[in-house]
């Protein structure tokens, strides 16, 4: 999967949490859970175990505490999937 | 130096599911766990020590800029429940912190501060939250928090 993908992917996962509708349409590897999409906080933890089902990966709570943006969500993602 | 977090128990309720598989692990170290496994009240216990650790969390990152997401790092302890309001103090960093607490069946509120003094001079207002009325800022708060229909502030 290459990182469009994942990003595509990362789209749909945080779609039901984001409560700015029009920063989720601009979605790019900047874009900021808490401040552009609006997630509560709360619903993050809902976005990594989100995350840990679709792609069947573990993240362990250090990784998660990096995980508030598109691009530094998809290095971890792509860190833990098996090499092609 | 001080920060404060409200949750609006009635969009948690829709907003969030905390029985999901995994997602108090997340948050939660393994002593309060235990507290919110023998709570007669669950769910108000996962809110308290979410709002205790979201307003330590507010009040450390006040100084320093760096953000990160790691509510198992903030440890909860010596929590005493009272009818209507409870007191804990929160470990984060190797600072201690207090918590001053308002149990209401609508809306938990939680303030925390690494000095009783700072914690007993503050001055709390809360208000309903109006998204297209952001004139609260300039009342010059020392920590804001708004969830569902409820603003929350402290002054100092």
């Amino acid at each position: 999967m290459d990182r469009e993908q994942l990003v595509a992917k990362l789209k749909e996962i945080v779609s039901p949490y984001t409560h700015d509708k029009e920063a989720l349409e601009n979605i790019g590897p900047s874009t900021d859970f808490i401040k552009d999409l609006k997630i509560n906080s709360a619903n993050l933890v809902d976005v990594i175990l989100d995350v840990e089902e679709e792609f069947d990966i573990e993240i362990d709570n250090m990784e998660m505490g990096r995980m508030l943006n598109v691009s530094d969500t998809i290095d971890i993602i792509e860190a833990k999937l098996p090499q092609l | 130096m001080i920060g404060n977090d409200i949750v609006d128990l009635a969009i948690a309720a829709v907003e969030s599911n905390w029985k999901r598989k995994g997602y108090l692990e997340k948050i939660f170290t393994m002593t309060e766990r235990f507290l919110i496994t023998s709570a007669k009240d669950a769910e108000q216990m996962v809110w308290l020590l979410w709002t205790m650790k979201e307003s330590v969390y507010k009040a450390a990152t006040d100084k320093s800029k760096i953000r990160t997401f790691a509510p198992c790092t903030l440890n909860c302890s010596n929590l005493i429940l009272h009818p209507g309001s409870a007191t804990g103090t929160i470990v984060y960093e190797e600072q201690l912190y207090y918590s001053q607490s308002i149990l209401t069946p609508t809306y938990i509120h939680t303030i925390a501060a690494a000095k009783l003094a700072i914690l007993n001079q503050a001055k709390l207002t809360i208000d309903d939250y109006n998204e297209s009325d952001s004139s609260y800022r300039s009342t010059n708060p020392a920590s804001v928090s708004h969830h569902g229909q409820y603003l929350a502030m402290i002054y100092l």
